[in-house]
């Protein structure tokens, strides 16, 4: 049987109507954010990985039920209102980051959730961070490059600009 | 995944009466990343998942220093792997928690749940042994503790009886000074189970050095090498002859099966090389002074 679930989504209330079964990563593609990718559904492959309260987490090993009342990022809502891009994903851009492009979003909210625990890490930090999402086109390293000049932007820009983010 | 309702009690008595109510139709949930996978797999087939998130009191990680550390139901291994004094004290549980999966995963897995699945390569099990963990139980006739060494009875198996679920559990603290670490080998660092894990915890206290020595994914139950244990005991510095003699004891306490990560032979290879690393680490920390 349905139930509604009613969460902030990207700094929006919002209230879907799910099956108990739903994931949280079935539910928003449903509702059309379709940033989170259904690449494993295993819990494995970090490619829906989005931001609760918080903590980066894979929406396929969370029941949609579960974000009742919590607040939920995803890589929509780090774009600015006027349409600028987050540093994030500015220096995915800048240092081809970016091949096909599936782990993206979610490689970025893992990013963007670490970096805000540790806003000046090493690159053995970022690779660890980054251990659980999986890309199989740029070898990584282009990856870690745009972790770290991100989180070198941040610093200088002194917080997250924008509201939702 | 199948259909089925959830309930999301707000406390332990609604969570039992509703586990009870349901009987064996209804599973308990903590972090839900190892039910989830299975239910999608339809291997379990519950039609009521009694999700125990919401139940504030079973999240908590308190220390006491003459008690030792009391780990709630729904504590992530993320939070316990950053636990101060997990990390000061306990490190071969420390060591498990960073093992464990990935990053992500941390913030949604919890440690008893990880235990309570009761999989024989899950990585918090060993450290759970080798510091004599206890279970404290909440169900239809109370509350009860359980001792870890009786908690799981096989694969996927434990002794919780019908509407019973685990509270927390308390690692009681080693006695005297101590050192620990798990050492866990995998295919791969991150997202990758055990194909072997062995927790070492080297406590030194009034009558000796004492080490205890678990191992996990190497047989249907967690496994204590007792005989390893009796021949290190009082050796601060085992040397090399002694490392070898306990670790070959450490393979006859397994019975590893071959399975798709790793090969009986290699997994009974690996018992006697890790049991050899994980005690010359813990001895050398011990008298080191890197010890607490």
């Amino acid at each position: 049987m349905k139930r509604d679930v009613n969460f902030i989504l990207n700094g929006r209330p919002v209230t879907l109507s799910v099956e108990p079964r739903t994931t949280l990563l079935r539910a928003l593609r449903e509702y059309g954010v379709t940033s989170v990718k259904r690449g494993c559904e295993e819990g494995e492959c970090g490619t829906c990985t989005l931001v609760i309260d918080d903590l980066a987490q894979k929406s396929c090993m969370v029941l949609a039920l579960e974000v009742e009342g919590r607040s939920v990022l995803t890589v929509e809502g780090l774009v600015a209102p006027n349409g600028d891009l987050h540093p994030l994903q500015q220096a995915f851009i800048e240092e081809g980051a970016i091949q096909c492009g599936f782990c993206t979003p979610g490689m970025i909210m893992t990013a963007y959730a670490f970096l805000r625990k540790n806003p000046d890490p090493t690159e053995s930090e970022v690779r660890e961070a980054l251990a659980g999402n999986l890309c199989r086109c740029t070898g990584y390293i282009p990856i870690f490059r745009a972790v770290i000049k991100a989180a070198k932007t941040m610093r200088e820009l002194g917080a997250h600009p924008g509201a939702a983010r | 995944m199948l259909a089925f309702e959830m309930e999301r009690p707000r406390s332990m008595a609604s969570a039992v009466e509703m586990l009870v109510s349901h009987g064996d139709k209804a599973m308990p949930k903590a972090g839900g990343t190892d039910v989830i996978v299975w239910m999608r797999k339809h291997a379990v087939r519950p039609e009521v998942l009694v999700d125990l998130s919401e139940i504030p009191e079973l999240g908590g990680i308190s220390f006491y220093p003459h008690r030792g550390i009391k780990i709630g139901a729904t504590a992530t291994v993320a939070a316990v792997g950053a636990h101060e004094d997990a990390r000061r004290y306990y490190g071969a549980l420390a060591d498990a928690c960073v093992s464990h999966s990935d990053p992500l995963i941390r913030n949604k897995a919890t440690v008893v749940g990880n235990v309570c699945a009761a999989v024989p390569s899950g990585d918090l099990i060993p450290a759970f042994a080798a510091y004599e963990a206890v279970m404290h139980v909440f169900g239809p006739e109370g509350e009860r503790d359980i001792a870890f060494a009786d908690f799981i009875t096989g694969p996927r198996k434990t002794s919780l009886r019908q509407g019973e679920i685990v509270v927390s559990a308390t690692l009681p603290m080693p006695h005297g000074r101590s050192a620990a670490c798990y050492l866990k080998q995998g295919r791969r660092n991150a997202l990758d189970l055990a194909q072997v894990g062995v927790a070492c915890v080297a406590m030194l206290g009034e009558e000796g050095v004492r080490f205890r020595l678990a191992c996990g994914a190497v047989a249907p139950r967690p496994v204590r090498a007792f005989e390893a244990e009796d021949m290190l005991a009082g050796q601060v510095n085992p040397d090399e002859a002694l490392l070898e003699r306990a670790a070959k004891a450490a393979v006859t306490a397994v019975n590893p099966i071959t399975d798709v990560r790793a090969s009986r032979e290699y997994r009974l290879s690996m018992v006697e090389e890790l049991t050899k690393r994980a005690v010359s680490i813990c001895a050398e920390r011990l008298s080191g002074g890197d010890a607490r």
